[in-house]
């Protein structure tokens, strides 16, 4: 009330006719009222002066010299900033404050008027374009603002002995820099508002094709994950069609981080003004003509344009009607959005960035407006997706505008209410979703763990792979299109860039080394190259220069002496040549370092001023790798760089990872020779095999289907379709349909075949589900994984060994498998694990002051340096951890004694 | 262990035979020797593959061990892989597998000069040894023989190039599938399926029409003039139970009783074309032969080390 009183609304009646005169509402203003009338404050000037008490002293080099007009310029800039104030008029911001109270007054008297602050429509997305263009805003001001303190200082010194240049105070590349470091270290930090977020510049990952894509189409929210709330993690029913509902990850970060769905479209901002006269044009009336008695009369809206209340509208059905045609008709943006909200009795136009939208089919009465000759004209090629738009068949509507139409998801299940029509049901689903056949077959979360392990399928990544330099790259020998396919993998061009083999699988149990969903495997298949893949990894070198004008540099191999061996590989140009096999710790350059690289400037150096630094190649014992190709570039620092791609071709190995399309991820339990598998009359014998086990708790029904699809899909020569939710469009083959094709090609009609035992030739008690399925290897490898150490490096501090494999580090024995120990009663093994094996220590104790003592070399004898003699020293063996323990208490002024007993 | 004597005298039977195909029944014995002559089919007999390449020149949009790979599967004529020696036991090389008696050498060269993508095949390997050559295709096909090409390796771009060496060894598909000289080795058993006549007949003739329509296969078959159901392809019933299920259904339970036949195969071989699909089961019988005969003689003597070395002593192993 002090606010409306303060932007000269001073009439109490006024405010209340502009909040609306129920009087309900009334009743909730009343004690605001009455605190006013109690405070005194009547007029605007006390309502100002009241709350210039109430403003905290800002640090504004403006507002501070105009001391009462403080209040003012925090009404007139700050508060609701969006709503412009022309020549001191602050009546629209009044209209906006009363709309405002009205809002939280319904809000109050009825709790169904609350907005939902996880609805996608609330919800605004921020491109690359945007967050650049703050950032460059901010960038800028903040060149603005030194370069005037620097011309400030400049100007206010008496005496300059040169001409002032204006030039000379910009600091150059600030800009550049700003907008560099940002972009490569990811941190956005926009003082303006106090915006600091971290990893929002992110490196395309070009491990996959499919992961490549699923990167490009991620949302990160912007406020931290840490809060245990679940509302944001849930899934909303507006981002139907917006958002992929299966395409989240697992844990932490569940729910929060989504993906675009397959036609989703992310608006960008659309110029305002002219929209604006449009809408007056079409008959709203302007605030400045309303009292505020009118704002509210009953069948007259509000129209609102990006947030801001533009004024009122009679007809608003009229009024939107007139809107959407224009924008059919191409006359206004086809991403501009008409929502009329009934409830809240307003026209909401939007025309801004970051709204999610998605096109639909537009229908008259239930008719669609995409004819049959449209679709023919399409094939044809003639019209494409964009006519389609420009002929007002299609439009694009955000998740509000989807509130004021009725969408039909197939054109025969349209009435004459519909007003839209699906595109197609597939869409709802967005890239990596959009690869599983079936997935309305499947247990939702089995559609998820897919989403996460197809980004971690190998095959092809993109046509110019092997053209790149990545610095991890995982191939498949060869890759193959899905025998089930969908549309989605049609459209995105995974069945040229697959990921994976169809792979015939046999649902059995076999020998036991299938049990927790691990596979069995063929030997014979996998020696004709299914599941085979080639590993290329990059290491870099530099020829770095040095400050005093020495360089590094590379020599000719000698071929013969010592370390020609290791020097196999290197052509003479000192480098490793292209397709030479290297085993590790063969040499990949033969380097010579400077050993004096600082100081004095100096020309040319001796041999003997070199020190020998061979980069040596580290990768996995016993496998023999090869040189795939060499790049000679230049770095930031125009130093000479040398990046050397190692190539490995893997076959499968017990151990790999290996997963279907539905979530079913599974290690190789064994291989098995190819006459100990079974076989069908037919002579099939399947590549892999799967235990059942895999499906009741799953309930992944779509991998079934898939099975019976490219079962039927491979004997009748045909690709069959697994598109979601596809069945009544033609885009997923039906069961029975799958079922009459395998009996046609003489399968019985449930994709289970007799099949014989290969070890005993004995036919199998059961009839076997086996079929071609498409399977993904997964980029965890036991070659990378794999680790052992017998005695090795150790850390100086504790000098207890290392950790991780990348050290070459131990393995521990951690807490649990030490209570194991204990619990167990197996001291000694305790102690040779905890002690023995890990950091031994021999230390002199004093038997009298309890602390620990040195041993004394050239007396030979252990001496206590509190007790200043060594009479009475016993050596005793301690981990050395717990030496440094006892030690590092000391240093804190804690003295742990040692008390010892004779055991 | 005197006594009973459990021989017994297997009939083989020929039913079709071409180069790489063949179909037999085998009689009169029992699973156990069946399947013992498929396993030895597929992972026993000897062959020729290529084992080693020594690349010269590859600028070819294919690495290394991947055209190293194809090259490995590609089957060549191993008729006189029998009497080849494992280069591991090749006394005339030191089992480096670089003498005539244990390995043949072949020669690749192809370079693309032409704007047009040259397909390099089986047919450019050049082999040192005119009895191991890549398998032809073009005879067993017969029709278009000019068209046939051989086994595509890789395709060159203009201005690509690849050359190689490679050595043939002998193996056997145990090692590596590439020495297996059979495409598809399985047996089925002779299923003996009888109508039950009196049943059948209280069918009505739409019935009988659906009992027949019923099986996935086209095992029956509905004599119009004789409004019979008569079994035509016993042996396409694959086993699957629909006419049972069906008969059960029609609530005439025991309308057909199917057998399998415990001591009859139909065996149906394919051949890489490494080996001719019965020269390969012969091989396969010699092969399981030796097997057998180093079995019985390590029955009684380690001596029989001395005489099959270290073939005896693998068989014994297992």
């Amino acid at each position: 009330m002090v606010v409306m009183k303060a932007m000269g609304m001073e009439s109490d009646q006024e405010v209340v006719q502009m909040v609306g005169r129920d009087p309900r509402y009334s009743a909730l203003l009343m004690p605001s009222i009455e605190d006013c009338a109690k405070e005194g404050i009547h007029k605007q000037e006390q309502a100002l002066a009241y709350l210039e008490t109430k403003v905290k002293r800002f640090s504004f080099a403006g507002a501070s010299s105009e001391n009462d007009g403080r209040v003012m310029t925090v009404l007139q800039d700050v508060f609701l900033a969006n709503v412009e104030v022309c020549q001191d008029n602050f009546r629209p911001k009044c209209i906006y404050v009363a709309v405002m109270l009205r809002r939280i007054m319904d809000a109050i008297l009825n709790k169904d008027a609350m907005d939902d602050k996880d609805y996608v429509g609330n919800k605004r997305i921020e491109l690359s374009g945007q967050l650049i263009s703050l950032l460059f805003e901010d960038l800028f001001k903040t060149m603005i603002a030194e370069v005037k303190k620097a011309v400030d200082n400049i100007l206010t010194k008496p005496s300059r002995s040169s001409r002032f240049d204006f030039a000379q105070c910009i600091i150059k590349d600030s800009i550049t820099h700003g907008l560099e470091r940002t972009l490569s270290t990811g941190n956005f930090n926009i003082k303006r508002f106090k915006m600091d977020s971290k990893g929002m510049t992110q490196v395309l990952a070009r491990l996959s094709f499919i992961g490549c894509l699923g990167h490009m189409t991620r949302i990160k929210p912007q406020f931290e994950k840490t809060r245990k709330v679940s509302g944001p993690r849930a899934l909303q029913p507006s981002q139907w069609g917006m958002l992929c509902p299966c395409d989240t990850p697992e844990g932490e970060p569940c729910g929060l981080i989504k993906n675009l769905a397959l036609m989703t479209h992310v608006t960008t901002d659309e110029e305002e003004s002219p929209l604006i006269s449009l809408c007056y044009c079409l008959g709203v009336e302007g605030l400045e003509v309303l009292s505020g008695e009118e704002l509210h009369t009953p069948y007259s809206f509000l129209v609102l344009f990006n947030g801001n209340i533009l004024g009122k509208h009679r007809k608003p059905q009229h009024f939107a009607a007139a809107m959407r045609k224009l924008r059919r008709a191409g006359k206004i943006g086809e991403f501009v959005s008409v929502f009329v909200n009934e409830k809240q009795h307003c026209v909401y136009i939007a025309s801004d960035g970051g709204r999610v939208c998605r096109p639909l089919v537009i229908a008259d009465k239930g008719i669609s407006r995409v004819k049959e000759h449209h679709m023919l004209e399409l094939k044809a090629g003639v019209r494409t997706f964009d006519d389609f738009l420009s002929d007002g068949l299609i439009e694009y509507l955000d998740v509000n505008e989807e509130n004021n139409s009725l969408i039909a998801l197939y054109e025969e299940e349209a009435t004459t209410e519909t007003t839209h029509i699906e595109i197609e049901p597939l869409t709802l689903l967005g890239v990596i979703a959009g690869l599983i056949p079936y997935p309305h077959h499947n247990q939702s979360p089995r559609n998820t763990y897919q989403c996460a392990m197809g980004k971690q399928a190998m095959g092809n990544i993109a046509y110019n792979q092997l053209h790149r330099m990545d610095s991890l790259l995982y191939l498949l020998v060869y890759p193959q299109r899905p025998l089930l396919t969908t549309k989605t993998i049609e459209l995105v061009g995974y069945d040229k860039l697959g990921a994976g083999q169809n792979a015939t699988v046999a649902v059995m149990s076999y020998s036991g080394y299938d049990i927790e969903d691990a596979i069995v495997m063929n030997k014979a298949s996998l020696d004709r190259g299914f599941g085979r893949c080639i590993h290329m990894k990059r290491y870099c070198a530099v020829n770095q220069k040095y400050d005093n004008n020495t360089q590094d540099r590379i020599l000719r191999p000698n071929r013969d002496g010592f370390d020609s061996g290791p020097m196999r590989v290197l052509d003479d140009d000192g480098l490793a040549a292209p397709g030479e096999i290297i085993r590790r710790n063969d040499i990949l350059i033969n380097k010579q370092v400077p050993i004096v690289t600082r100081g004095q400037f100096k020309s040319a150096l001796n041999d003997s001023e070199f020190k020998s630094v061979p980069q040596r190649y580290d990768g996995p014992q016993g496998e023999s790798c090869v040189v795939d190709k060499v790049a000679l570039c230049s770095d930031k620092h125009n130093n000479l760089c040398f990046k050397f791609v190692i190539r490995h071709t893997r076959r499968p190995e017990v151990g790999d990872k290996f997963s279907s399309r539905h979530g079913q991820k599974g290690v190789c339990g064994t291989i098995v020779q190819q006459e100990d598998f079974p076989f069908s009359e037919r002579g099939i014998c399947p590549d892999l095999i799967m235990n059942p086990h895999g499906f009741p708790s799953r309930m992944t029904v779509g991998k079934m289907i898939e099975l019976l699809g490219g079962k039927a899909g491979v004997s009748c020569g045909r690709f069959h379709y697994g598109s979601a939710f596809g069945e009544p469009g033609g885009h997923a083959d039906k069961v029975e349909a799958i079922s009459e094709t395998l009996v046609r090609m003489g399968f019985s009609y449930d994709g289970k075949d007799f099949i014989y035992s290969g070890i005993t030739g004995c036919p199998l008690q059961a009839y076997i589900f086996m079929g071609p399925i498409y399977y993904q290897k997964l980029k965890h490898m036991v070659l990378d994984k794999m680790h052992a150490r017998g005695s090795g490096p150790r850390v100086s501090l504790t000098r207890q060994p290392t950790e991780g494999k990348a050290r070459n580090g131990g393995l521990r024995v951690g807490e649990m498998e030490r209570d194991c120990l204990i619990a167990y009663g197996a001291s000694m093994l305790l102690y040779e694990r905890l002690m023995i094996s890990s950091d031994p220590f021999e230390v002199q104790v004093c038997r009298v002051c309890g602390l620990l003592g040195y041993y004394n070399h050239k007396l030979k004898t252990g001496i206590c340096s509190s007790c200043k003699n060594g009479d009475n020293i016993s050596t005793m063996k301690l981990p050395y951890a717990c030496k440094l323990l006892i030690q590092e208490l000391q240093s804190m002024n804690i003295v742990p004694r040692l008390k010892l007993a004779e055991a | 262990m005197e006594g009973k004597s459990y021989q017994r005298l297997p009939r083989v039977k020929i039913r079709e035979m071409r180069d790489d195909y063949m179909k037999f029944e085998l009689r009169d014995t029992d699973a156990s020797v069946a399947n013992a002559l498929r396993r030895v089919m597929i992972a026993e007999v000897p062959t020729v593959a290529i084992d080693l390449v020594e690349i010269e020149i590859n600028s070819s949009v294919l690495n290394d061990e991947f055209i190293a790979h194809r090259l490995g599967l590609i089957p060549l004529t191993s008729d006189r892989a029998m009497s080849m020696r494992f280069s591991r036991d090749c006394d005339a090389c030191d089992g480096d597998g670089q003498c005539e008696f244990c390995s043949v050498e072949f020669h690749l060269r192809a370079k693309c000069h032409s704007d047009q993508t040259l397909d390099v095949t089986s047919k450019d390997l050049l082999s040192s040894d005119h009895t191991v050559v890549p398998v032809d295709f073009s005879d067993s096909a017969g029709m278009e023989s000019s068209e046939q090409k051989g086994i595509i390796i890789v395709k060159l771009r203009r201005g690509q190039e690849l050359r190689l060496r490679a050595i043939a060894r002998k193996g056997i598909g145990k090692d590596h599938a590439k020495w297996s000289p059979a495409a598809t080795v399985t047996f089925m058993y002779e299923p003996d399926i009888r109508i039950n006549e009196e049943l059948m007949d209280m069918l009505t003739l739409d019935e009988k029409k659906a009992w027949v329509e019923s099986s996935p296969t086209k095992v029956f078959d509905f004599d119009p003039k004789t409004e019979k159901v008569v079994v035509i392809d016993p042996e396409a019933y694959t086993y699957d139970d629909e006419v049972i299920k069906k008969a059960e259904a029609m609530g005439k339970p025991g309308l057909v009783d199917i057998i399998a036949k415990e001591d009859s195969f139909i065996f149906t071989v394919e051949s890489t074309g490494a080996v001719k699909a019965s020269q390969l089961l012969l091989n396969a019988i010699e092969v399981l032969k030796q097997k057998l005969d180093a079995v019985r003689l390590s029955e009684d003597t380690v001596e029989a080390d001395d005489q099959f070395g270290e073939l005896g002593a693998h068989m014994r192993g297992g």
